[in-house]
């Protein structure tokens, strides 16, 4: 005879109540499955997110409310659960997931994972973890209307490594530097220029016109001559606080004007008087209108409109924030960086007065503070009705895998309108691994493509095993015989291998490397190909990868479900079609 | 920069935009703007009312009225999340006040003790949109003929275990173009014995039906089946199935044994996909954007499945 305890038969209700699970982030998603998790009578949760919360959240993450902004998110979402279920047994962790403290041994504790996470390298380690520690895992995403949950069982189902993802979009430097063309282009050279003038000087993110840019050259031997020359730097200088106050002598005030005034006259004015010069770029295109601060200041600040300033108006705009900038730089002290932060104003000022600037000299039209910011600062849309759909399915997959019905087990994605065949939720059977997965297949193994005389070994770690292999804390080999160490995970072992080139370890075409991550129990072996024909930008390519294209736009009628992977990773939505049984498509990236 | 100061039209202050960043982001400003204009009644504070509650708070509407003459129980504490465990007793409309208006003091959040069947019809026209949980059938159609001749939005819903479901009526002129609603009289009536009607059974969701067995429980037993008495309810499913069924003209064979220990109680995830589903249709119809779902959805929780599927004449 059939016993319930509430809508449950009596034995899942008892193994709820036992069972001990894991909730990884405590956001959009980690708030709705929280609470249905201890309505539904799991006892013992434990939740762990590194972030704090924001006014931003408050739309959704209704576990938090405004006196609670800047509080640890897993801690404030334990004690508003507590409140309406006070036998629950919740132990929150205000940190990342990535610490080695949550080891494998940490993850077996758990009868069931559940992901609730806005970022690809997170979701990438817990794969790993819960694939090592053979724990079932429920991953799930939203962006905006869409969602998707599906599970992961090691050697049952695909791994969430399993289909290639598409890498975070980026554009090639002479668009961004010579020739852009829309207005993304011109907000990710605002954002390099506030690392170049105040933040972390980074090579790839280089501002001022590219010299070697093949499309300006009339033939090849002029590329190639214009590119040794440009080796000098002739990138935007940053001018250190000290050295500002030794150049000039000036007081604070006019130094700031002055510098600032000197940095629009060369960003917007000198820099694209060159680039006016490299007449073949402007045979096809639109040339670019250099800026006359004079001319601007001459005719005042008669521009007012409501949502988008006038050209004046950015100018002024952009002097303020970089004298804002520049003191907030100053009282940090010598050395000092600043990181750009979307919801820091003069630092979203900043980039939105120098991405117009840009895009009305590329006669683009500009944009408001409200869209730039969107752009900039990767947001995701989100609303409480997507996470709540969703986070009551992850609930319900987790039912079936504690009753033993992993074969009952779907991927089920949420579509902002009916399909063809009237659903709106689409429940889909779960692929098996994919057999060559670089993650969950037995022996992992790639081919990745490279000049051995130009990549570092510093750029081997963070590129290609930390960027692109999702590795937290790589060990590397070569199998040379000798069982040669290149990179220890142990701070500052091979530092001294750091700067110098995979050559010079006798590392050439053929060569195989043996990855290893022992956090993630993970062993990665890497076939070197060494080529001196890469395409330029390109410092690596994982042979086997689909070659990165912008995505196909999404149809009217959503016949395509195109899930984000959260506002810490790419930038655009991106498409992949899934095979014949379900009519949507979806890669698993999300944001709650 | 956001406010825009129209006559008649609610401003939006920084403190909202602010709040409703990453929404106003994704269905707009102006949207948020008739949303911020918008008075709700939700009828019902069970699990699934609870989680429209939340949904509709959140969105940012101007009011939500909780109208619930029911008690808190020991259960009641289990099935959602506004009710404090300390409440039982009191009137569930009232219990669950102080946590809702928590989630957004920016939206007037009002309580009742009352039975819907004891209000005057003007009560509930006095609403832009009017939402039902856990009530007869009969009250439904009632307030649904009532309200959408107004141009009041109907919806109503409800979860029995691990099944639920919404419906929706907005009316003739919804401006959403071209969207045609009926009653939900009329779409519960739907004639079966017709050529037409026998030729669509095929691709007619069951869970229409099933909504049938579980409304005639509840208007037979004046509560939905009880796990506490399993064994009782699940005969009595078993009967309304067969006499349902029968009275529809349709095969007994629609509807197998399987449902009946799978729609006992309300069950959180369900609410939780139900709601999420409901809360937005309301938003959808409120802001004037995005076409709405006509004119049922259903969820079995099972086997994952939502379908959207129009019921009525013809």
């Amino acid at each position: 005879m059939v016993q319930l305890v509430g809508s449950l038969r009596k034995e899942l209700a008892d193994s709820l109540s036992s069972c001990r699970v894991l909730v990884v982030g405590a956001g959009g998603i980690g708030c709705e499955l929280l609470k249905n998790l201890v309505l539904t009578g799991f006892k013992n949760i434990e939740v762990i997110d590194l972030d704090t919360i924001d006014v931003s959240n408050l739309n959704r993450q209704f576990l938090f409310q405004k006196k609670h902004v800047g509080k640890s998110k897993a801690q404030v979402a334990k004690e508003s659960a507590l409140q309406f279920c006070p036998t629950a047994n919740i132990t929150a962790y205000h940190d990342s997931i990535m610490n080695p403290d949550y080891n494998v041994e940490f993850f077996r504790n758990f009868m069931l994972v559940m992901n609730a996470l806005d970022n690809r390298a997170a979701r990438n380690h817990v794969n790993r973890m819960c694939l090592a520690a053979d724990i079932p895992l429920i991953e799930s995403g939203t962006a905006g209307y869409l969602g998707q949950v599906t599970v992961i069982k090691k050697g049952l189902t695909e791994c969430y490594e399993c289909q290639p993802k598409p890498s975070q979009k980026t554009f090639p430097g002479c668009t961004i530097r010579n020739t852009p063309s829309e207005p993304i282009h011109c907000i990710v050279w605002a954002k390099y220029l506030f690392n170049q003038l105040f933040g972390e000087e980074d090579a790839d993110q280089e501002v001022s016109p590219d010299t070697a840019d093949p499309e300006a050259a009339w033939n090849p031997e002029e590329a190639a001559a214009r590119a040794t020359a440009s080796e000098k730097d002739g990138d935007i200088k940053r001018v250190s606080t000290k050295e500002w106050a030794r150049s000039t002598g000036y007081d604070s005030i006019k130094l700031f004007n002055k510098v600032a005034t000197r940095q629009i006259h060369q960003l917007f004015k000198d820099d694209i008087m060159y680039l006016l010069t490299m007449d073949k770029l402007w045979k096809k295109r639109k040339a670019p209108l250099p800026l006359d601060w004079q001319q601007l200041e001459n005719h005042g600040s008669g521009l007012k409109d409501q949502q988008v300033l006038g050209i004046w108006g950015y100018c002024k705009l952009f002097q303020h924030s970089v004298e804002t900038l520049r003191s907030q730089l100053e009282q940090k002290g010598d050395g000092a960086e600043l990181v750009w932060d979307k919801d820091d104003p003069p630092a979203m000022d900043f980039v939105t007065a120098a991405a117009n600037l840009r895009m009305h000299i590329f006669s683009m039209n500009m944009k408001s503070r409200f869209d730039i910011k969107s752009m900039a600062g990767n947001i995701i849309p989100a609303i409480a009705t997507t996470n709540a759909v969703i986070a009551g399915l992850i609930v319900l997959e987790g039912l079936k895998i504690l009753s033993g019905e992993l074969e009952s087990c779907r991927s089920i994605f949420l579509n902002k309108c009916p399909n063809l065949r009237k659903k709106l939720l689409v429940p889909c059977v779960l692929d098996p691994p994919s057999a060559n997965c670089y993650v969950c297949a037995s022996k992992p193994e790639v081919t990745v493509k490279l000049n051995v005389h130009k990549s570092m070994v510093v750029f081997l770690q963070d590129k290609i095993l930390k960027e692109r292999f999702g590795m937290v804390a790589p060990d590397v080999q070569i199998e040379d015989g000798k069982g040669t160490i290149l990179i220890s995970s142990e701070e500052g072992e091979t530092e001294a291998n750091n700067s110098k080139f995979l050559s010079d370890f006798g590392i050439r075409n053929g060569s195989r490397l043996q990855a290893d991550d022992f956090l993630q129990d993970y062993t990665l072996l890497i076939n070197v190909l060494h080529t001196e024909d890469l395409e330029k930008d390109v410092e690596f390519e994982v042979v086997g990868d689909a070659p990165d294209k912008a995505p196909p736009p999404p149809s009217n009628q959503e016949e395509t479900n195109s899930i984000t992977n959260g506002n810490k990773d790419s930038a655009q939505p991106s498409t992949s079609s899934k095979g014949l049984t379900c009519s949507h498509s979806a890669v698993m990236l999300a944001q709650p | 920069m956001i406010d825009m100061i129209e006559k008649e039209e609610p401003i939006i202050s920084e403190e909202e935009a602010a709040q409703y960043d990453r929404q106003i982001r994704l269905w707009g400003l102006d949207a948020q703007k008739r949303l911020r204009g918008s008075r709700v009644l939700l009828v019902g504070l069970g699990g699934l009312g609870a989680e429209v509650a939340k949904n509709l708070i959140l969105a940012g509407v101007k009011g939500l009225t909780l109208l619930d003459h029911e008690q808190v129980t020991e259960e009641s504490c289990r099935a959602q999340f506004l009710v404090p465990v300390t409440a039982r007793g009191q009137n569930r409309a009232q219990a669950s006040l102080e946590r809702a208006q928590y989630l957004n003091p920016m939206v007037e959040v009002r309580a009742y003790p009352d039975r819907p069947e004891d209000k005057p019809d003007d009560f509930f026209l006095q609403f832009d949109a009017v939402c039902l949980t856990g009530c007869s059938r009969d009250l439904m159609v009632r307030v649904d003929q009532l309200c959408s001749q107004r141009n009041i939005k109907v919806f109503c819903g409800d979860v029995y275990g691990y099944y639920g479901y919404m419906f929706s009526d907005l009316g003739k002129e919804h401006h959403y173009a071209l969207r045609i609603f009926c009653s939900l009289k009329e779409a519960l009536e739907v004639d079966w014995t017709s050529e037409k009607a026998k030729a669509s059974l095929k691709r007619t969701p069951v869970d229409y039906f099933l909504l049938h067995v579980l409304l005639k429980f509840r208007t037979d037993k004046g509560r939905d089946p009880d796990p506490q008495s399993f064994a009782e309810d699940s005969q009595l499913l078993r009967q309304i199935r067969d006499d349902v069924l029968e009275s529809l003209a349709v095969s007994g064979d629609l509807l197998s044994d399987d449902f009946v220990s799978y729609c006992f109680s309300e069950m959180s995830p369900v609410c939780a996909v139900v709601g999420g589903v409901l809360g937005q249709e309301v938003v959808k119809a409120l802001s004037q954007r995005d076409a709405p779902h006509r004119n049922f959805f259903f969820f079995d929780g099972r086997k994952g499945n939502g379908v959207v599927d129009y019921f009525g004449p013809n």
